[in-house]
């Protein structure tokens, strides 16, 4: 028996040693690196978030959208054709980026409520792409291909000077209702749905209602990166609504891990830094995000937070053919997950 | 005269994106891989078009020569690298979304971001009047290219030993194999068959609609709605999708230019929504 209550049992305090060790790093970029890396590091934390809001209703959920650069897009453009039309402060595009956050994610979970798999990933493609079209053809609300340029921070509250500070509270905000969501009894019920759809539903509980649920949660975080990248970019172009941008947040969370909290924060810091410093070495970075995605396939299907479960099982096949056949056939150890990709 | 020239239009750009579409639907039907790297070997191929075309080789020749040599590129990716993934979507759409990624950006590396107008086959570069209308003789040539494809398919699935072997493999792929059918080998003939319709469609649609960065996606997503709206793995619906696609994007940059791609998009993902196996997908397929 251990004397330690269950509250500070060894890997809590391990958990809680390491939460507060990448706090203080985090803390610490803008005083330690120059402002290029600055940059880089809040477009990391933009992305890291965005991938963990998708990671809700993908890893978790087991719903893969390919449309989620629509929830980002909706974000982004809030705050320009706001701030550009009507002179709206932080506070006022924050609140309409929730409000059409939850919205469209709502509208988008209905409609894929009857679909699963391929046909989900094909539906929500073809939903973020009728909002792309939008953004792209309605050249007199949006400018078109060439966006909407000369988005200034002046009305961010605080720290108006060092925006990634202000990006990284927000970000930690977010990351601590996520958790929340992800640890209630709401959840939970949504993680059950994607292990058995039909258990659950004779348990009594109305899957579909957490499938929106899920999606309208997701939205609104994703929008709000949405709005925290342009406010960093200073532009919103259609490239925010694009599809390449909703296989790229898929991928961020395949390479950290899908289906774990903090593992598409680790994709994001892979995916986003190799994207940010192979585009300063070489033009064809698309080369290099391209290759990226077929090695993640390849020979990281669990991520890197599934990486030391995995070195595990192949440690312990590798024992077992040397200990030969008399030992009992041991049940195989499931992914480490829980998402089937 | 002027809506009977736009129906023209929009047929002959349907047959176009059937070319494609049915490539990619028969692809997903039988090793349930759907293959987003589509539209970037269309674009491979109206590409290595040009360039045989600058070394002065006959034109049906070098036609022939693209569409073998990338088919048989095809061939290889799908023998060295896809047939890891089939029947699993999630790591098919990565992977193949990687693939479209390199194969773009190289193109871009070679051949600029400059739109280019490829020349058009020897004896269909003018137009020919009909009953006081003008129509471009490669577009009148596309409608006939795909219904001879459209026809051809049909035999080639209803009437021959490899459609019976594919339709087979198609229905239930473990017995397929138990009587001795090689459906990997399946597998690798319909991915080439697949992609060379695709290199086909490159040369001619690239004569005809112009190429450049971006082309392979938004083919590549026309053909998706059109095997989506058709019902995945089905031939039938491709065909009559691609007609439908073809038309309402050819009356919808006519009616309302501000508007035409969500006016597409918007109706097909409400039409997902209630009836997602398509116009003449089976239940339970995906």
């Amino acid at each position: 028996m251990s004397l330690l209550p269950v509250a500070l049992s060894k890997p809590r305090v391990r958990q809680v040693a390491a939460g507060i060790v990448v706090l203080a790093v985090l803390l610490a970029v803008p005083s330690l690196l120059s402002p290029f890396h600055v940059f880089t590091a809040a477009r990391i934390l933009i992305f890291a978030v965005f991938a963990m809001a998708l990671n809700l209703v993908f890893g978790f959920g087991g719903l893969p959208s390919l449309g989620h650069a629509a929830f980002f897009g909706v974000g982004g453009y809030t705050v320009a054709i706001g701030l550009t039309r009507w002179g709206w402060g932080f506070w006022t595009s924050l609140v309409v980026a929730i409000v059409l956050g939850l919205v469209v994610g709502a509208l988008m979970g209905l409609l894929t409520i009857r679909t699963e798999g391929i046909y989900l990933l094909l539906l929500t493609l073809a939903f973020a792409q009728s909002l792309w079209a939008l953004a792209f053809e309605q050249v007199q609300f949006t400018r078109g291909d060439n966006g909407i340029s000369g988005i200034t921070r002046d009305t961010i509250p605080f720290l108006s000077g060092d925006y990634y500070t202000f990006v990284l509270i927000v970000g930690l905000l977010l990351v601590g209702v996520m958790w929340l969501w992800t640890r209630s009894p709401v959840g939970r019920a949504l993680v059950g749905a994607r292990e058995s759809k039909s258990r659950m539903e004779a348990l009594g509980y109305e899957v579909w209602r957490y499938r929106v649920g899920a999606f309208a949660l997701s939205g609104a975080v994703s929008a709000i990166a949405g709005l925290l990248l342009v406010y960093l970019q200073g532009i919103a172009s259609p490239e925010l609504l694009h599809w390449p941008l909703s296989a790229e947040v898929i991928v961020i969370c395949i390479v950290g891990g899908a289906g774990t909290l903090f593992g598409p924060a680790l994709g994001a810091v892979v995916v986003v830094g190799l994207e940010v410093y192979s585009s300063a070495y070489t033009e064809r970075w698309n080369v290099v995000l391209g290759a990226l995605y077929i090695l993640t396939m390849l020979v990281l299907r669990d991520g890197l937070t599934g990486l030391p479960a995995r070195l595990r099982r192949l440690r312990r096949a590798r024992a077992e053919t040397d200990a030969a056949a008399d030992e009992p056939a041991r049940a195989p150890e499931k992914p480490a997950t829980g998402v089937r990709l | 005269m002027i809506w009977v020239e736009h129906v023209v239009s929009g047929l002959s750009f349907g047959f176009l994106l059937f070319l494609i579409a049915s490539g990619l639907t028969l692809i997903f039907g039988l090793m349930g891989l759907l293959n987003l790297s589509h539209g970037a070997f269309y674009l491979v191929a109206a590409y290595l078009m040009l360039e045989l075309l600058d070394l002065e080789l006959n034109y049906w020749l070098a036609l022939v020569v693209t569409v073998v040599v990338v088919a048989a590129v095809g061939m290889l990716i799908e023998r060295l690298l896809l047939h890891r993934f089939v029947n699993q979507v999630l790591p098919q759409i990565v992977v193949t979304v990687g693939l479209a990624l390199i194969m773009a950006d190289l193109i871009l590396a070679r051949y600029g971001g400059h739109p280019v107008l490829p020349p058009r086959p020897p004896g269909l570069s003018g137009t020919v009047q009909i009953a006081g209308g003008y129509f471009p003789t490669i577009r009148l040539a596309m409608i006939v290219i795909g219904l001879l494809v459209a026809v051809g398919m049909w035999l080639l699935m209803s009437r021959t030993r490899v459609g019976a072997m594919v339709r087979a493999a198609v229905d239930d792929e473990a017995i397929a194999r138990s009587v001795g059918i090689p459906v990997s080998r399946l597998f690798v003939g319909v991915f080439g068959l697949g992609i060379g319709l695709t290199a086909l469609a490159g040369v001619l649609g690239g004569a005809f609609s112009g190429l450049s960065p971006g082309v392979d996606f938004r083919m590549l997503l026309l053909s998706v709605i059109v095997v989506v709206l058709g019902g995945l793995g089905s031939l039938k619906g491709a065909l009559v999708a691609s007609l439908l696609v073809g038309l309402v994007n050819q009356f919808g940059i006519v009616l309302f230019p501000t508007l035409a791609q969500f006016a597409l998009f918007v109706p097909v993902a409400l039409f997902m929504a209630f009836r997602p196996r398509g116009f003449f997908g089976r239940v339970g397929l995906a």
